[in-house]
């Protein structure tokens, strides 16, 4: 760190409050370290274990059907977020703060927040970007109306709205999550028209070959979970493709293909799913170096085996060595098990880099290698379905901008031809979500028209990643009077053209 | 098929039509809050968020885009696609998914780009 840097403000900061970065802050703080976790959700527990805390207290009967629905893999996070509450507010210990979105990480450890209406950035002399994951985007015909919700969506429902699906209700897409929430609607009362999968026979025979001893719980669960959906009544296909949502203000009804055949049925509630992917928000907005994941067609960041991330920038542009590791499903799917093992390794890794200690313990890392061994069979049997194929040209990829996959395949053969060119040219990426739902289509769709193989190109990713108000900018507080930052506010949808500010700090 | 197609093209009415009810209460609401979206009060249940008060609601949707003028409803609940924008006590695009219920809370539904974002917070 330079010597005109100011003073951390914490030993740690860890961006994400979920499995992952709780194992991770209670093991730092077990240390005696000073953490700060920032979460954009109101309560621990990551997308997992939202609202658990709640859901635990609530005696009604409703209440308890909830949580039996929702099973013991979910009241399996009581403990560690009993262990994480009980180091919140002590001194050091962890000063959590939840519904904090962070919308900035650099390399040497400066992490730029939002609260409300108030912004400003902290240091820590390490960082630990624990996000997590997120749906994989899946363009298809019709797939912004209303009506149309990825199951992590109805599940958020389930958990923190108490609310279920009703009407007539399409399950489609593939991947474990599908056919838990499936199981969890069933448990519920909720009976699907139609659990449609894009996996086949074939996938799992494939898989088979993968399996390995720790397999056999999760598959012994998978097929409970099928059993009973079967036993119930609940109408199953495989091998869907071709998904289109119809409607005018909202879904009205769906059609596919199966088995050369195409189907139509009446539908007020599609729920997709395709698999989840690493979060790349702030590693590549931080520049740090990904790599590109095949078998399940998404960018992961390039960490060493306890999450160390490399910087791309130039050394000119950041002051010191990178000092960000990233751990849990940020950095490579492998659910809550692996998300916990993963951040116990993260953080041993963190105390050996700030006080020389001994780093990860063989223990550990064992359990990391034990919890991702199931992957390569899961990855096989439930391999990317409703985004496999590129979309029509009618096909809305970028959902903030509403451009088709045929615009941006003609400005692409029209000449541009990379990434930050596209987005300049056609918005494509510069909506609030900044790029979260189209970039990884955006990029193949480049690819496949410029014909290029290896890692597929990003956007470059700027700050801010996701909006502040303008209000909250002129409140920063939390940085060096001397520094400077730029702004760049290209992302609020009312600015035509790139609007900068300079935001001198308190 | 059902009452949806009949219904008004809503993008001209302010008032809140119904929409196809897609999700239902596991129980009945206890403990609710009351805020307005559009002028008109609705229940909410205390420590969920704007969205899920605005599904329960049945409202067809959250924002018209600023592009096309296409209605949007939330589609990821976890803060990442940014469809659940909605104007909040004044201020623009703020993430109805993100956001919890307060008593009293004025929630706007957006028709386009909201005027609130514009720069005019000091
Ligand atoms: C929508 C969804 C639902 C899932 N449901 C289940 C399930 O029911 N069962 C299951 O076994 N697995 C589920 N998973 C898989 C899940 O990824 C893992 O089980 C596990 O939760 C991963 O733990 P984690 O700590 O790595 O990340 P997460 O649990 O995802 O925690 C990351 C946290 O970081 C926060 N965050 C992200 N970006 C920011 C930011 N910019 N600023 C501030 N905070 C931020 C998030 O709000 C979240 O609380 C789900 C995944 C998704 C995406
Ligand atoms: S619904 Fe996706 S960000 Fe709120």
């Amino acid at each position: 760190m330079s010597i005109n840097a100011p003073l951390p403000d914490a030993d740690v900061i860890i961006v994400g409050c979920g499995p992952a970065g709780m194992a991770a802050a209670v093991t730092l703080a077990e240390a005696g370290r000073s953490v700060i976790v920032l979460d954009m959700q109101p309560a621990p527990g990551g997308q997992i274990f939202r609202s658990l805390e709640a859901n635990l207290c609530d005696t009604s009967p409703a209440g308890q059907s909830l949580l039996a629905a929702l099973g013991p893999a979910y009241r399996a996070g009581a403990d560690l977020i009993r262990r994480f509450r009980a180091f919140s507010g002590a001194c050091p210990g962890i000063d959590y703060r939840p519904q904090t979105t962070v919308w900035e990480v650099r390399p040497d450890g400066t992490v730029g927040w939002l609260q409300g209406m108030n912004a400003g950035y902290v240091r820590g002399r390490q960082v630990l970007l624990a996000h997590g994951a997120m749906e994989r985007p899946v363009p298809f015909p019709g797939w912004t109306l209303p009506g149309v919700m990825t199951a992590g969506a109805v599940q958020t429902l389930l958990k923190a709205g108490h609310l279920k699906p009703s009407g007539r209700i399409v399950l489609a897409g593939t991947g474990p999550l599908l056919l838990l929430l499936a199981n969890q609607l069933h448990q519920l009362g909720v009976k699907p028209a139609l659990v449609g999968r894009t996996d086949r026979l074939s996938d799992s025979v494939r898989a088979a070959r993968h399996l390995r001893p720790g397999g056999l719980v999760p598959l012994v669960k998978g097929l409970g979970w099928l059993g009973r959906l079967k036993l119930a009544g609940v109408k199953s296909v495989t091998g869907l493709e071709n998904l289109a949502a119809h409607g005018t203000q909202n879904v009205e009804s769906v059609s596919f293909t199966v088995g050369g055949k195409r189907q139509t049925l009446p539908c007020d509630l599609l729920i997709v799913h395709d698999g989840i992917v690493p979060a790349i928000d702030i590693p590549n907005a931080a520049g740090l170096r990904l790599q590109w994941d095949g078998p399940n067609a998404s960018w992961r960041p390039a960490t060493t085996p306890d999450g160390l991330g490399a910087s791309t920038l130039p050394p000119e542009m950041s002051a010191g060595p990178c000092v960000l590791r990233v751990t849990g499903d940020a950095r490579r799917i492998g659910g809550a098990d692996a998300a916990m093992a993963h951040g116990r390794v993260a953080a041993q890794a963190i105390l050996a880099a700030l006080d020389h200690g001994a780093g990860p313990s063989a223990d550990a890392l064992r359990a990391v290698g034990k919890a991702l061994s199931v992957r390569p069979f899961l990855d096989a049997a439930f391999p990317p379905g409703l985004a496999q194929a590129l979309p029509d040209d009618d096909t809305i990829v970028c959902r903030c901008e509403e451009l088709t996959a045929g615009e941006l395949r003609e400005k692409i053969r029209s000449g541009f031809r990379n990434m930050d060119a596209l987005r300049g040219e056609t918005r494509c990426g510069m909506g609030p979500c900044q790029g979260r739902s189209c970039m990884v289509t955006a990029a193949r769709l480049l690819q496949n028209e410029t014909r290029a193989a290896g890692c597929p190109p990003t956007f470059r990713g700027r700050p801010p990643i996701r909006p502040i108000p303008l209000g909250a900018v002129a409140t920063l507080s939390g940085l060096d009077p001397r520094a400077t930052i730029r702004l760049t506010l290209e992302d609020k949808p009312e600015n035509a053209s790139e609007d900068t500010v300079d935001a001198p700090a308190e | 098929m059902n009452e949806s197609v009949t219904r008004p093209a809503f993008a001209h009415s302010p008032g809140l039509q119904p929409g196809p009810k897609m999700f239902s209460d596991l129980a009945p609401l206890t403990d609710a809050v009351t805020l307005s979206v559009d002028g008109q009060p609705v229940r909410a249940r205390a420590g969920e968020t704007v969205a899920a008060c605005l599904l329960r609601a049945g409202v067809p949707y959250n924002r018209l885009t600023p592009v096309s003028g296409a209605p949007r409803l939330p589609y990821c609940m976890i803060g990442h696609c940014f469809e659940c924008l909605v104007e909040i006590d004044g201020i623009g695009n703020r993430q109805a998914c993100l956001t919890l219920v307060r008593d009293g809370m004025k929630v706007r539904r957006q028709d386009g780009a909201p005027p609130a974002l514009e720069p005019s917070v000091p």
